[in-house]
């Protein structure tokens, strides 16, 4: 019956967004807008040091750049002020009369939301990658970025709604989603590979949940053949899917609504 | 009432509005200079990696940074409706403006202040002091030159905006906004020669951060009077194009959030 639940919930998120165009309009013109900057600077930054940055080759860079936008931006970057409000305001009171959990619903939601904006991202991310810099550095490894960047936005969901159940305790937790999401630009690895970052700092980001949101599909992307990341974003789903779960079990039990 | 006791009454009431819950409004103030000091922190980082870029070196970034920051705090802190314009004609959400006795666009502007970007003007200023060599002359010129690059990213918004008055739908104010943002936020000299001249033409995200930059840097009266005359060109097209729109503006009567 939860799975029942949880496939449906998804497909009416998805079933929404592709009959409301103008998201898509928007979400398309930041994500080409970004990649083609990131990517332009990346670029012009190889060219400036004999061709690489940290290992990596303008080309690597550029297809680096378009997956961790494609694991980004398709995402509700304010879902954790929504989640923070519906909690602070109590409107969360009603999803508990459902027969199924408040958590797993919502997180299959807004998966269900961001499919169709991510597919999107994808076809338009590697034909402007295509255009701009030619084919991906490694065949094998470029197909096994559609997965990861669905693990990397499933990782992401699930940290978000973690970390937005703070509200149940906190009440007023909204601007916090703006400090989460600076987490995912730098040492989740979505502006700059881990590897620019100093040693220590690179070292101490690959250990957190972040680079699974980001930094593991773009390393898949930029040519590296580690099939191993997909096993690491696993795991990350797993650990934060049960602190989401806990967090949101106790929460709900604290939850006091004043009128209705 | 004058437009202008009009204006600062209105402004008034907006700021005690956003003040009303204090800790609220440091919050988003302190949150927004934090996310505004990553950053800093990418640009150090790049920049300690690559060395500098056609003429750009971590210095010259936190100038343009600290104009972003600055010019674009002021238009959506203080003229928070700036961005929404789009949104409220689409909605059809100008009504409570139409009845007033005073200009709708200029009451919609100052009507609403954003306390998350008084974070944005705090911080630009403060990098301004720290990473840009404040002489009494350069602290005049960044005052100036911060003043019309706001005037550039209003009318742009304002215009944007309006386009919503013709098609129905905000799609073209939300993208001008990203847009914007998006590209006012990097060196334009990275980009290729076509994407600077839509940078400085059609999308003036250049007129936003990196020429302000550039002048407080190396003052020069050719480049002022372009960027003055963008300045006046958006400014009028606001204007016109707001005006324009208001004569084909329809609703549903909502009474609420102008």
């Amino acid at each position: 019956m939860t799975f029942r639940a949880l496939r449906v919930a998804a497909l009416t998120a998805a079933q929404r967004v592709v009959f409301a165009p103008s998201a898509f309009i928007v979400s398309m013109g930041i994500y080409g807008g970004v990649v083609a900057i990131l990517g332009s600077l990346w670029r012009t930054a190889a060219s400036a040091n004999h061709g690489f940055v940290a290992g990596y080759t303008g080309a690597a860079l550029t297809w680096y750049i378009a997956a961790s936008e494609a694991a980004t931006i398709p995402l509700n970057t304010r879902l954790i002020e929504m989640l923070g409000d519906d909690i602070a305001s109590g409107a969360v009171a009603a999803e508990m009369l459902r027969p199924a959990s408040v958590v797993a619903v919502r997180i299959a939601s807004e998966i269900g939301r961001t499919l169709p904006h991510l597919a999107l991202c994808l076809v338009a991310g590697t034909g402007l990658c295509w255009w701009t810099v030619g084919a991906p550095p490694n065949l094998a490894s470029a197909a096994l970025v559609p997965l990861s960047v669905a693990l990397a936005i499933t990782c992401n969901v699930v940290a978000q709604h973690a970390f937005a159940a703070v509200s149940f305790w906190i009440r007023d937790a909204r601007s916090t989603w703006f400090i989460y999401q600076k987490f995912v630009f730098v040492i989740g690895g979505m502006l700059l590979p881990l590897e620019v970052l100093p040693h220590a700092m690179t070292t101490v980001a690959k250990l957190l949940p972040f680079m699974a949101m980001a930094y593991a599909p773009a390393r898949l992307a930029s040519g590296h053949f580690e099939p191993w990341l997909l096993l690491v974003q696993v795991g990350w789903i797993t650990a934060l899917a049960c602190v989401a779960a806990v967090v949101f079990r106790s929460g709900e039990r604290r939850l006091q609504v004043v009128g209705g | 009432m004058t437009t202008r006791r009009a204006v600062r009454l209105t402004m008034g009431n907006a700021f005690r509005e956003a003040a009303a819950n204090r800790a609220g409004f440091w919050t988003q103030v302190v949150t927004m200079i934090v996310n505004n000091a990553v950053w800093v922190l990418f640009w150090g980082l790049f920049f300690h990696r690559v060395g500098r870029l056609r003429g750009w070196d971590a210095h010259s970034v936190y100038l343009l940074l600290a104009a972003l920051c600055t010019s674009a705090g002021i238009v959506l802190g203080f003229l928070a409706n700036s961005r929404a314009i789009g949104r409220m004609v689409a909605d059809g959400e100008l009504d409570a403006a139409l009845a007033l006795p005073t200009r709708p666009l200029v009451y919609l502007l100052v009507r609403r202040v954003n306390p998350i970007n008084m974070g944005d003007i705090l911080f630009g200023v403060v990098l301004f002091f720290v990473a840009g060599d404040p002489t009494p002359t350069r602290t005049l010129t960044f005052v100036i030159v911060i003043v019309v690059a706001a005037v550039v990213l209003a009318g742009f918004l304002v215009a944007a905006g309006s386009l919503a008055f013709f098609a129905g739908r905000d799609d073209a104010g939300e993208l001008g906004f990203h847009t914007m943002l998006l590209f006012g936020a990097y060196p334009v000299d990275i980009f290729g020669s076509s994407a600077r001249l839509v940078l400085h033409t059609i999308v003036p995200a250049a007129f936003v951060a990196a020429v302000p930059a550039r002048l407080v840097q190396h003052f020069d009266f050719g480049v002022a009077a372009g960027f003055v005359t963008a300045a006046v060109v958006f400014g009028t097209l606001a204007i016109v194009l707001f005006e324009a729109g208001l004569r084909r503006y329809t609703s549903g009567a909502v009474w609420t959030r102008a």
